[in-house]
């Protein structure tokens, strides 16, 4: 589903992500982690199309999001990690505005609509402006509106911000059953716990570059640490590559 | 104090930085190159005024001291009005007030810095522009070094007292009303006012003046001249020490200035007390958002742009709606539509009948004129509007950025959003003053064919330029306009509204005349008409895509940045 192919983003002479390759395949949850500035958020923001890669490519689905990114986007149901809306509106004109955007059909606006904003607790304040919003309902809104057009990759970035318990146990649930519908998640976090609890292949990224791919024992063994748990896995791996 | 200064530390070191990087220093020449243009400008036309003052025997210092003592009562009320909208901003609604209350410092101490942010923010660009009127003066009445040191010792308590008051009616206003409806409340009434007091000056008649049977009044006039100001005024202390030292009279003026500085002095103590109780409370308030339930209405601009792709409808339909639910958007609406009833009715009450020249050549002539000023009234409208209209999507950026539509469709989007309602405006406003004007059918077509061409060009400029040089970062997107972006717009619009108008205006003459003196316009003639018209036409073409590209470009390469 994501073919990430000698990925390298320059900022001036910072080298955010440096000669990134990286597949992943349909329905699998992929965690994306990495120290702060690693070039995670980078990396995503390429995956999304919201940032021109300096060099190598990015793939989705087959599409080449350089040569055709409208196609590529319709695609993907992005999430990013600061909830920026159009205060303006409403949380439902909102998704109607979405819908519209990715030419979701009247009828499965309808469907979908009134399903997901009860499973993200929004109901009943779907008709107030968005500007009166908390964090985490802000964000909430986000996801709602990312799933609205049913898409075959979710991008997400540090999907937990702002979420309470509840939330956060909702969106581990949901992304588990989204995956197991055939759904792609490509998520970026700093939460371990979370990666090592729904994650199916995990990166670890450093200093823009990829230092590690695969499943939490595939990590423990190069990492050669037996019994640990992913944090460990985590600070031995970027470490080695710090001493490096 | 030390804490205070330390709190206007960032500010100081920002303006530092900013002034360190190199990019910026064209635009720094452009800016000051305009700003010492206006600033001459303003000395030229004063020192003009008040020589002609001084030729009028009799009552000519009489005309200048009046002229002062207005424009102090001015400069006064425009600090007021200033110091209300900054520190309204600065004490309730910066970005940084999370950060700054949440530090180990009181709120008065954060009162004072900021208000000494907001008195050098509302006042400076005041001060800088009032210093030539004052040294007009000092340089037409001969004045010694003493008025040119009063200007100084006059102006700053002004701009105190000016501030202090001001904060003080914030702070108390805040603790009654929420500080993010006060501004658009605050902002829509001053510009009521305004345009009363406008439209009053315009009912007057002032053109009338020109009839000789008016000076019967003379005497009348000459008393009210005369008549002192209001002593409780610190504009009247500040004319008075300015008029007194002007004579050279030290003493008195020095007893004016003393007057200002103790008022000044006394409100900077009251306002840090009232500071001390209540600035913490209404700054709390002001941060308490208010949920606003809509009613769940049928979706009628939903319906109403059904014909449109499902892209393009949401963001006519998100476009339409964020404007018109934001509130400073409706001051603004309000002001440019009485403009423009101000701008007709200035037609209404010409006098062409009274002219020595020819009525029909001058209805013509001034409805020639008249497109360039409808051009230029489409001009500050689409600054207004459509320039920023980039910029404000703000941090939302990221929905369009990765929304399945190019940019160029954006853009686009943008562009027809604007279209329409610009060219109905412009459309409108040419159509009634040229039947005010009384115009041949021939002038009438030519002004709506011209518009119509005109208005695509400067929304095309607007949007293209808007979105070269955006500021996603802005608090007040509006005001991007004022930036470098807005100036190019200006001048490359001005530019292409000049160049049109003057590729019209030789043909526009020559068939014209050609018609009063009854001949055939000559081949030569035509195919000078034709090329010019068509020149018009291929330029305002260019005017629609080449900005629009230029756009587009600029904030796709914003991306691989």
């Amino acid at each position: 589903m994501i073919d990430l192919i000698n990925l390298s983003k320059h900022f001036g002479n910072i080298k955010a992500v440096d000669i990134l390759n990286l597949s992943v395949s349909s329905g699998e949850l992929f965690g994306f982690i990495g120290p702060n500035g690693a070039g995670k958020t980078t990396t995503i923001q390429m995956i999304g199309g919201l940032l021109a890669p300096t060099e190598g490519s990015v793939i989705i689905d087959g599409i080449d999001m350089a040569k055709e990114p409208e196609k590529a986007k319709k695609k993907i149901g992005l999430i990013p990690d600061r909830p920026f809306l159009y205060e303006k509106l409403t949380g439902m004109e909102f998704l109607k505005f979405t819908a519209d955007l990715y030419e979701v059909s009247e009828e499965a606006f309808l469907e979908n609509t009134e399903k997901i904003l009860n499973m993200f607790s929004l109901i009943d304040r779907a008709h107030e402006l968005i500007e009166s919003y908390s964090h985490g309902m802000k964000q909430r809104l986000i996801m709602s509106a990312a799933l609205l057009h049913e898409p075959l990759l979710i991008v997400v970035d540090e999907p937990m911000v702002g979420l309470d318990p509840r939330g956060i146990k909702m969106v581990k649930n949901l992304f588990r059953s989204l995956v197991a519908k055939g759904t792609t998640i490509f998520m970026s976090t700093h939460t371990l716990r979370l990666a090592e609890d729904v994650c199916d292949r995990i990166g670890i990224i450093n200093n823009g570059k990829l230092i590690a791919t695969g499943t939490i024992n595939e990590l423990k063994h190069t990492a050669q640490i037996g019994e640990a748990d992913l944090e460990e896995v985590f600070f031995q791996l970027t470490e080695e590559e710090i001493s490096l | 104090m030390k804490q205070a200064a330390i709190l206007l530390n960032p500010r100081l070191l920002s303006f530092r930085n900013k002034g360190f990087a190199k990019d910026r220093s064209i635009r720094l020449i452009i800016f000051a190159g305009i700003g010492i243009s206006f600033w001459a400008g303003i000395f030229a036309i004063c020192y003009r005024v008040l020589m002609y003052f001084q030729r009028v025997e009799g009552i000519g210092n009489i005309l200048a001291y009046k002229l002062l003592s207005m424009v102090l009562l001015i400069f006064f009320s425009l600090l007021i009005f200033s110091s209300i909208l900054t520190s309204l901003s600065n004490l309730y609604m910066s970005k940084d007030l999370t950060l700054v209350h949440s530090l180990p410092v009181p709120g008065e101490k954060i009162f004072l810095a900021k208000w000494i942010e907001s008195t050098i923010d509302s006042s400076w660009m005041v001060v800088v522009y009032a210093i030539p009127v004052f040294i007009s003066y000092g340089i037409v009445f001969k004045a010694g070094p003493f008025f040119y040191i009063d200007i100084a010792l006059t102006l700053f308590p002004l701009c105190i007292i000016a501030s202090a008051l001001s904060s003080i009616m914030v702070l108390l206003i805040v603790i009654i009303l929420p500080a993010s409806r006060i501004r658009s409340v605050f902002v829509f009434l001053c510009l009521v006012l305004v345009v009363i007091l406008y439209m009053t000056f315009r009912l007057l008649r002032p053109e009338r003046l020109v009839n000789p049977e008016n000076f019967a009044s003379l005497l009348s006039y000459l008393n009210n001249l005369s008549a002192p100001s209001y002593p409780l005024l610190p504009s009247t202390w500040a004319f008075d020490s300015l008029k007194a030292a002007l004579i050279g009279d030290a003493s008195c003026s020095l007893f004016n200035v003393a007057l200002s500085m103790s008022c000044a002095a006394f409100l900077i103590f009251s306002s840090i007390l009232i500071a001390r109780a209540i600035y913490f409370k209404g700054f709390s308030k002001s941060q308490a958002s208010m949920a606003r339930p809509f009613q769940h209405k049928k979706e009628r601009l939903d319906k109403l742009f059904s014909f449109l792709s499902g892209p393009t409808k949401s963001f006519v339909v998100k476009e339409i709606k964020t404007f018109l639910r934001d509130q400073a958007q409706w001051s603004q609406i309000f002001l440019i539509g009485a403009l423009i009833v101000i701008y007709t009715y200035n037609f209404s009450v010409l006098p062409i009948e009274q002219s020595p020249i020819k009525s029909v050549y001058l209805q013509n002539l001034l409805s020639f004129l008249n497109v360039a000023l409808a051009a230029f009234v489409l001009i500050s409208v689409t600054a207004r509007f459509a320039f920023p209209s980039i910029s404000i999507e703000g941090s939302s950026f990221w929905i369009v950025r990765s929304a399945p539509i190019p940019l160029r469709t954006f853009l686009w989007i943008k562009f027809f959003i604007y279209l329409f309602p610009l060219l109905i405006l412009s459309e409108i406003l040419i159509v009634v003053t040229n039947l005010l004007l009384n115009v041949t059918p021939f002038m009438m077509y030519l002004s709506i064919i011209t518009l119509f061409f005109l208005t695509p060009g400067v929304v095309s400029l607007g949007i293209g330029l808007g979105a070269a040089y955006p500021d996603f970062n802005s608090e007040n997107p509006a005001h991007t306009v004022t930036g470098f972006g807005g100036l190019v717009f200006m001048i490359i619009s001005a530019a292409y509204i000049g160049a049109v108008i003057v590729l019209e205006a030789g043909p526009v003459y020559t068939i014209f005349m050609s018609g009063i003196r009854n001949e055939n316009l000559s081949y030569f003639q035509l195919l000078w008409i034709i090329g010019s018209f068509f020149t018009a036409f291929l330029i305002s073409m260019l005017a629609i895509i080449l900005p629009m590209r230029f756009g587009e470009k600029r904030l796709m390469r914003g991306f691989f940045r």
